[in-house]
C-alpha cells in the first residue's frame, strides 16, 4: 500500500505489476478509482458555469454523455486539473478531477464534493463488458463516453463508458455502502484486480496524459498536444485569451513519444538530446509490458518529428531512442 | 503520481504475501545483497526482502566483466516498474562472471533471487573481505525490524 492524494492504494495486488498490466490488455481487470474526486454541480444555470469555467465545450455532447475537458489558468493557459465531466441528467452534471485538484476545482465552479459518498470501480480491457453483463447488464450496455443510471442491489449507480488504460471499459459510481460488495461481485465475475502501478503503465502505453507530469503548472493543452479539448468557438472560458495568444506565436515544446532501443526504463525528468544538445526533457517514462522496450513522453522541441533518433540522459548513460507517434499500443492490439 | 523513487536500499512499502527466504549457507549485506562464498570466489545477487520490495524487475544493468569493484562500492542498477535501486559489491575484488540471461530475462531475480537470478561472481584475494557480511539469522532481524 502507498499514499497517494490522501488515500491509502494499492500499487499492485500479489500477481504484480506486469501480469496486472497484461490482463487489462488481454482480458478484464477491476481498478478502484475512488480516490478520483466527484463534484456534482447541479440545478439552473450548471451548464452555463461549467461552459464559463472548463476548457472544452459541452455543447458537442449531451446529456448521458461523458467528456474530456480541463481547468486553465487564468494567466498562461496553463492546466490547473485535468478532469472527466459526467453529464448525468439535463441539469445534474458529476465533475470529476484528480484526488489532489478538487478543493481548486471546486473553488472554481462551486458544487458539491460528493467523493466521500461513493466509491468508484473500473472494469477495463476487451473482456471488460463481459464482465461487467454478469453483473450489471444495464451498466454493461453504455455506449463509449455514455453515461447512464442503473440499480444495483436495490441502490442508484452511475455507469459511464470511461477510462485511463487504452482499452475498452466500464467506471461505476455506487454508494460507499455497497462499495466492497459491487468489487467482490466484479471479481467474482472474472475482472482481476489491478493496482495503481499498473494503472500507470497502462495509461503510459496508452498515450494518456497524468496531472503533474504531462499537465500541470507551464503546461498548456496546445503544448501537451491537446488541442481537441479546447472549445475555441466557446465566447469565453478560463484561460482563453492566453491560450489564443500561445496558439498564433506557436508553441514552444510539444508532447511527443519516445520508445528506447532496448528493454531499460526511460524515467521522469531525464534530458532528451538531439546531436548531443538538449532538445526536452521526460514527463513520464517506464518500461512498456506490451513492447518489451522502454517508453516516454516527453516535451521536446517543437521541430523534432516523428521518426527522429535522440537520446536519453540517464544516470551517467545515453540510452538510445526514437520519437515515435502516440499512443504506443493501441485498445486491443495486445489482445491477439 | 509520485510512486517512483530512486531508492539505494529498497525500503517500499511491501506486505509479502508469503514468508521470506534467507538461505543458511549464504552472507547478506545491510542493502540486501547476498553472497555464498566459495573458496575465493563470492556469487552475488540480492535477497528474497530485496526483489519482494522492488516489485517486477525490468531490467538489470550488469557490472563489465573484469570490472575492479570496492565493499559497498557500486556494482549496477536493479530497474523495476516502480523504481530503480542501486546494486553494491558485497565484497571487494574483481568480477569474473556475470549472469548475461538477466538481459533477457530479469524476472529472474523475482522468480529465483538465489538461484537463477543470480548477478555476478566476484573474485578476491582476501577473505578478510567478507568479514563484514551478516549470517542469515542477523539478516532476518534486520528485515524483520525495516
Amino acid at each position: 500500500m502507498v499514499g497517494f492524494g490522501g488515500w491509502e492504494m494499492p500499487l499492485s495486488y500479489p500477481h504484480g505489476t506486469l501480469a496486472e498490466h497484461m490482463v487489462c490488455r488481454k482480458e478484464a481487470a477491476a481498478f478502484d478509482v475512488s480516490h478520483l474526486g466527484t463534484v456534482r454541480v447541479e440545478g439552473p444555470g450548471s451548464f452555463e458555469r461549467l461552459q464559463g469555467a472548463l476548457c472544452n465545450d459541452l455543447g458537442r455532447v449531451a446529456p448521458g454523455r461523458a467528456q474530456y475537458t480541463q481547468l486553465l489558468d487564468e494567466g498562461d493557459g496553463s492546466v490547473v486539473d485535468d478532469i472527466i465531466v459526467w453529464w448525468v441528467d439535463e441539469q445534474a452534471f458529476d465533475v470529476m478531477p484528480n484526488a489532489s485538484n478538487t478543493d481548486a476545482v471546486l473553488a472554481a465552479i462551486g458544487g458539491q464534493d460528493t467523493t466521500d459518498t461513493r466509491a468508484v470501480i473500473a472494469i477495463q480491457g476487451p473482456l471488460a463488458r463481459s464482465v461487467v453483463e454478469r453483473v450489471c447488464p444495464e451498466a454493461a450496455a453504455v455506449r463509449r463516453f455514455g453515461v447512464a443510471r442503473f440499480m444495483w442491489q436495490g441502490s442508484p449507480c452511475l455507469a459511464a463508458g470511461t477510462g485511463y488504460t487504452g482499452e475498452d471499459g466500464v467506471e461505476c459510481a455506487v454508494p460507499a455502502s455497497v462499495a466492497g460488495e459491487f468489487w467482490e461481485a466484479m471479481l467474482d465475475a472474472g475482472a482481476q484486480p489491478a493496482g495503481l502501478g499498473a494503472r500507470d503503465t497502462l495509461r503510459l502505453e496508452a498515450g494518456l496524459p497524468l496531472h503533474g507530469h504531462e499537465l500541470g503548472p507551464g503546461i498548456s493543452p496546445l503544448q501537451a498536444g491537446l488541442g481537441w479539448v479546447v472549445g475555441w468557438d466557446k465566447p469565453a472560458f478560463r484561460g482563453k485569451e492566453a491560450l489564443i495568444a500561445e496558439r498564433a506565436r506557436g508553441v514552444t515544446r510539444i508532447l511527443r513519444g519516445l520508445v528506447a532501443q532496448g528493454r531499460q526504463p526511460l524515467r521522469a525528468e531525464q534530458e532528451v538530446l538531439l546531436d548531443g544538445r538538449e532538445a526536452g526533457r521526460i514527463t513520464s517514462g517506464n518500461y512498456s509490458p506490451v513492447l518489451g522496450r522502454g517508453i516516454a513522453l516527453a516535451l521536446l522541441d517543437p521541430a523534432i518529428g516523428t521518426g527522429t533518433s535522440v537520446s536519453v540522459a540517464g544516470r551517467g548513460r545515453e540510452i538510445a531512442a526514437k520519437v515515435t507517434a502516440l499512443p504506443f499500443v493501441k485498445a486491443g492490439t495486445a489482445a491477439s | 503520481m509520485t510512486y517512483w523513487v530512486r531508492v539505494g536500499t529498497p525500503v517500499i512499502d511491501c506486505a509479502s504475501p508469503y514468508p521470506m527466504n534467507f538461505p543458511a549457507d549464504l552472507r547478506y549485506t545491510e542493502d540486501h545483497e547476498w553472497a555464498k562464498v566459495e573458496g575465493n570466489r563470492a556469487r552475488v545477487g540480492i535477497t528474497d526482502y530485496a526483489q519482494d520490495a522492488l516489485g517486477d524487475v525490468v531490467y538489470v544493468q550488469l557490472p563489465a566483466m573484469g570490472t575492479q569493484v570496492e565493499t559497498k562500492g557500486p556494482l549496477g542498477e536493479v530497474e523495476s516498474t516502480k523504481s530503480v535501486s542501486d546494486i553494491y559489491a558485497p565484497l571487494a575484488g574483481r568480477v569474473v562472471e556475470v549472469n548475461a540471461s538477466l538481459d533477457d530475462h530479469p524476472e529472474l531475480i523475482n522468480s529465483d533471487p538465489y538461484g537463477e537470478g543470480w548477478i555476478c561472481v566476484i573474485e578476491f584475494d582476501d577473505l578478510e573481505h567478507a568479514d563484514g557480511l551478516m549470517d542469515a539469522s542477523a539478516y532476518e532481524r534486520l528485515v524483520s525490524a525495516e
